[in-house]
């Protein structure tokens, strides 16, 4: 069940704490190698192997390293983005290390089970529970370790890496070797290791006037005997914790050398290159296919009908998209009966009706719904929708595989390393051990490459063809052929007492993935709460969209608080802080952004202004957009944001991820719509599924609230969810037209 | 075979003379740093200059090359690898999230701030509005490049944040 | 306050429903040559200098991403170009042009082609052709003769 530790012993191998389970070695060179394994005793030799660059030292699981040039490597388990996570992470261990931020650099860790990422598991499973009794912890402890075994949990998502593995895994690491550095240098001095201080990677001893690097001491340090439990700093010790250390990768994103999983060359080897096309409707096949043509096109090495899809592998990627644009293709019958996106929503829509007032799978059930809406003095309804959507990476989904001798190769650009592994080997009838990944950057995820279809893909155009090849989607492939965030349909109806407060809610919608209480909005005091779902079938395969199922459910939560403020005829900031009364750091947050925005005046001709207020992903997050309808269509002209993710460990980054998932729902609010035309994707490329340029782009104002610092929330996604809402709300203000369909621009046709 | 200038070296290359710039330098001659987008001209991941100008690679053959100085993002740094003043200000004002789009974005601002070094809000959006960012990081992109023209300070890192109670 | 919610299992129907397909051997795998090896036929695509429309209609692979050029086929993210030479700007049946086209009140001429071509922002100032721009007039001719070979 749970691994208790053994009692520490004094040797170069590993050791245990009872809650990190740390353990220390020596690389070739004097490199310490400070590792929080998953489980004791995990073989040492692969993974050392691994982390140390082929040098085969002894240890285990390693999250960092220090070198003789006195150069710290956070070894990082979590992909990389956009969001941030390599460099942040390396900076919450360098500060519990106190090591130079310029004299630390950033490893992928290895796609291996040991990188298992427990925490990000436990929050992805058991939100809610935490705060279980300190009893249970190592119940919970062990038992999430092995789902995150089982389900190969190596995952970036859930805006989840600083607030999981950043708190539990890379401040233990770091503080756990600082205090093993001080030990041995107190050790080889002959001072109390309480004299010693440490900053900028250097060890002093004040009294003595003695001094040194880290790196002299990186040996002699794992010696020493690990801490069972590291002290941790507290906020006022931070010295890079709260700052805005500049990001570790972006050099290499300014001058072309970074390395995204397209960029993949394998070393030695010829390449050739794959594009794909997948039959037009999900669940469809190949039926015929006619490559006549094809075959006598320039550069064509094979022509591949893998049955679901069919592929030209070439000499080059273009010359192997031309020749696959020759191919026709007959594809076999559709089974699903939803051929356009009005029988998708005739569906959502059958299902509520089907669910009224009672019916469907009950989610929240507070106080008496249906009494109180019996007893309301007033009654408002209302439906929205929302359609599909893709989540346009600017990397299309690609991965190069070279297959041979029952192994292996791959090179993707993915969230799920694990995952994807064992969905090659699986695909190929080999063991996972036989594939090895490489993870580099990704362009673009947003829970796109949560999914590993097309690593699937590509393994099996490497099985056929036998020597490596790089199979890369076009656009339009990206566009139509992945998988979605899902369309829903969501059905409220309100009851307002005689003094115009919202005492009945009652609300069914069709779709619920994550997080479970994205449908809820727990923060107001709504007395009597009945929230449903009544699910009803997709004709798109789902993917976890960024935000997920927040990014529709604050649309049709804060739309309809709204609609509720103007029955009640209030202000729809007073409605809403009326209903914050205990919740104070949503009120403050709510309260920054209004006055961000200059709540109180009021805008100018043409113009308006909306507000919304969500919780997701931990962090509370209020938005208000200003919107200038003066050329008769919604152009977003400011977002002012406030936010409260606990306490931000960089600053700069968290705001950065603020701006970016505004910008990312402002596309999704006004553009954003994957529609079907005999069940297949309309939509193909840049032209017809628009995102938002540079001339679109609101000036965008974020402040931070650090609120609670020892309830840290993520930032990746949060920023998101209140941005169609608030810009519907405007629309409103503006011109008491009010938006209950995404996307926006349809309205405005 | 075709005699191509690319940042600043002479090279040649036998390919299908309607093959785009894209593929070229990125398959044949090694030079990953130029993206692959949309295909269709409509994102600017693959903005390439050639003499100078922005084009977009994924739809420009190679032999419209033929003659020209093509350069990409691999030569906007100098000989020893000095930034240029776009680039630096890419990085002190933070602008890249995933970086996939970044390339096109500095060749497409390297160009405009050639052409016109004092840039108003105005003249950034019409020069920018043809690439194409996901992560969402325009907000940045526009202050670097007012960064890059003098317009406005760097604004330096590290920096303390303003940690409120 | 409290929300009366169960742990959210679909989270782990997530991480559990991220498995692989079985392994599928293609239906049909027609292998033209190995990587590396030479090309049985001599170069597609090194037209004879002394035929323009042949050289256009290689250079025209680069327009195809947007335009079509087959009599009747539809038009893509450009108009169809099927006897575009000598229509009125802005008259293919069917497609939506920037209104700066529509006004523009060019005649396709061979001439008012390869100025446009040649930088089609400065022809037509607002039109929607954000590519396009060549440059090299003996390409821009070759382009054209091969425009004004497509006629009914």
């Amino acid at each position: 069940m749970n691994e208790i530790a053994k009692p520490a012993q004094r040797s170069r191998a590993a050791k245990w704490s009872r809650r990190g389970f740390i353990g220390a070695g020596v690389l070739a060179g004097g490199t310490l190698l400070i590792g929080v394994a998953v489980r004791p005793g995990n073989p040492v030799g692969k993974l050392g192997s691994l982390v140390a660059g082929g040098q085969g030292e002894q240890l285990i699981n390693s999250w960092l390293k220090i070198d003789a040039d006195n150069i710290v490597t956070a070894i990082v388990p979590h992909c990389e983005m956009g969001q941030g996570a390599h460099s942040v992470l390396a900076q919450m261990l360098a500060d519990e290390l106190d090591a130079d931020w310029s004299l630390v650099r950033v490893m992928q860790a290895p796609a291996d089970g040991s990188y298992v990422v427990t925490d990000t598991i436990r929050g992805f499973v058991a939100q809610g529970t935490l705060g279980a009794p300190d009893w249970l912890e190592p119940t919970w402890n062990g038992l999430f370790t092995r789902i995150g075994r089982l389900a190969d949990g190596m995952i970036t998502g859930g805006s989840s890496s600083v607030r999981t593995t950043g708190q539990h895994t890379m401040r233990i690491a770091g503080a756990a070797a600082r205090q093993m550095l001080v030990g041995a240098a107190a050790r080889a001095w002959g001072v109390p290791a309480a004299e010693i201080t440490t900053a900028g990677s250097v060890l002093s001893h004040k009294a003595s006037g003695r001094s040194a690097p880290y790196a002299r001491f990186a040996a002699a340090a794992a010696e020493e005997d690990m801490p069972q439990t590291p002290a941790l700093k507290a906020p006022g010790d931070y010295r890079l914790m709260g700052t805005d250390a500049p990001r570790t990768d972006i050099p290499a994103k300014v001058n072309g050398t970074a390395s995204f999983g397209i960029d993949a060359v394998v070393t030695g080897q010829t390449m050739t290159y794959a594009a794909v096309r997948r039959a037009p409707v999900p669940g469809t096949r190949v039926a015929k296919m006619d490559a006549s043509a094809a075959k006598a096109m320039p550069g064509v090495l094979q022509i591949l009908n893998m049955g679901d899809f069919l592929a030209v592998v070439a000499d080059s990627y273009w010359q192997a998209q031309q020749a696959l644009n020759a191919i026709t293709a007959e594809y076999t019958a559709p089974e699903s009966s939803i051929r356009s996106s009005q029988d998708q929503f005739a569906r959502f829509s059958a299902a509520l009706d089907e669910a009224g007032e009672a019916g469907g799978k009950e989610v929240i059930a507070l106080g008496d719904a249906k009494g109180a809406m019996a007893g309301a003095a007033r009654k408002i309804s209302a439906d929205y929708q929302v359609p599909y959507l893709a989540h346009a990476p600017l990397e299309p989904m690609n991965a190069t595989v070279w297959v041979r001798d029952g192994k292996c190769e791959i090179w993707t650009s993915t969230q799920v390393p694990l995952m994807a592994r064992s969905a090659a080997a699986k695909a190929l009838d080999i063991s996972a051990d036989d594939v090895t990944m490489h993870h580099p950057l990704l362009g673009g995820g947003f829970g796109r490459r949560l999914e590993v279809d097309y690593v699937i893909m590509a393994a099996r155009i490497g099985q056929a063809t036998g020597y490596p090849v790089k199979m890369i989607w076009s656009r339009e492939e990206d566009t139509q052929k992945g998988l979605f965030r899902c369309a829903d349909m969501s059905r409220f109806t309100g009851g307002l007492d005689a003094r115009g407060r919202l005492v009945a809610y009652n609300n069914v919608f069709t779709q619920r993935n994550d997080p479970a209480d994205a449908c809820d909005c727990a923060f107001y005091d709504i007395p009597n709460k009945s929230i449903r779902v009544a699910e009803a079938e997709l004709h798109l395969p789902f993917a976890a969209f960024r935000s997920v199922d927040h990014s529709q459910q604050a649309f049709f939560i804060e739309s309809f608080i709204d609609e509720a403020a103007q029955a009640a005829g209030r202000d729809p900031l007073e409605f809403r802080l009326a209903m914050l009364g205990q919740s104070p750091r949503h009120k403050a947050v709510l309260e920054k952004a209004a006055a961000m925005a200059g709540w109180s005046t009021r805008p100018a001709a043409g113009r308006g202004r909306g507000i919304a207020l969500t919780e997701s992903f931990g962090t509370i997050v209020a938005e208000v957009v200003e919107v200038d309808m003066s050329s008769g269509k919604p152009r977003a002209t400011n977002v002012w944001c406030a936010a409260d993710p606990g306490f931000a460990m960089n600053p700069d980054g968290f705001r950065n991820q603020m701006e970016g998932g505004i910008v990312f729902g402002l596309t999704a609010a006004l553009y954003g719509e994957i529609s079907l035309r005999d069940g297949a994707v309309e939509q193909g490329n840049f032209h017809d599924y628009k995102l938002l340029r540079m001339d679109e782009c609101p000036a965008i104002a974020v402040e931070i609230i650090n609120g609670k610092h020892e309830k840290l929330g993520g930032a990746g996604e949060p920023g998101l969810p209140p941005v169609a809402p608030a810009l519907a709300n405007a629309i409103f203000a503006a011109t008491a037209k009010r938006i209950r369909a995404l996307p926006i621009s349809k309205h405005f046709a | 075979m075709m005699k191509l200038t690319i940042n600043g070296k002479v090279t040649a290359v036998d390919v299908d003379p309607a093959m785009p710039i894209l593929w070229v330098v990125r398959e044949k001659l090694g030079l990953t740093g130029t993206k692959f987008g949309c295909g269709m001209a409509l994102c600017g991941a693959c903005t390439v200059h050639l003499d100078g100008r922005p084009v977009r690679s994924c739809s420009t053959p190679i032999a419209e090359a033929e003659g020209k100085a093509i350069t990409t993002i691999e030569g906007v740094a100098g000989p020893e690898g000095e930034l240029s003043k776009v680039q630096q200000a890419w990085i002190s004002e933070q602008v890249p999230q995933c970086g996939y789009c970044q390339s096109g974005q500095i060749m497409a601002a390297t160009a405009l701030l050639r052409d016109n070094p004092s840039p108003s809000d105005a003249d950034i959006d019409a020069a920018m509005a043809g690439n194409l960012c996901r992560c969402g990081t325009y907000v940045r992109i526009r202050r670097a490049i007012k960064v890059a023209a003098g317009l406005e300070p760097a604004k330096g890192a590290p920096q303390t944040g303003s940690a409120q109670a | 306050m409290q929300p009366t919610a169960a742990f959210a299992m679909t989270g782990l129907a997530l991480l559990l429903s991220a498995c692989g397909s079985r392994a599928e051997a293609p239906v049909e795998q027609i292998v033209v040559r190995q990587p590396g090896a030479v090309a049985a036929s001599a170069p597609v695509g090194a037209p004879d200098a002394g035929d323009p429309v042949a050289a256009g209609k290689v250079a025209f692979a680069a327009c195809a991403a947007c335009h079509s050029a087959a009599p009747g086929a539809a038009s893509g993210i450009g108009p169809n170009l099927h006897g575009v030479v000598g229509r009125a700007a802005g008259s293919a049946p069917g497609f939506s042009y920037s209104p700066a086209i529509s006004k523009s009140g060019i005649t396709w001429t061979e001439r008012e082609l390869d100025t446009f071509l040649a930088n089609p922002a400065a022809k037509v100032p607002g039109t929607s052709m954000a590519a396009g721009q060549v440059t090299d007039a003996p390409r821009r001719a070759a382009i054209i003769a091969y425009l004004a070979s497509l006629k009914d």
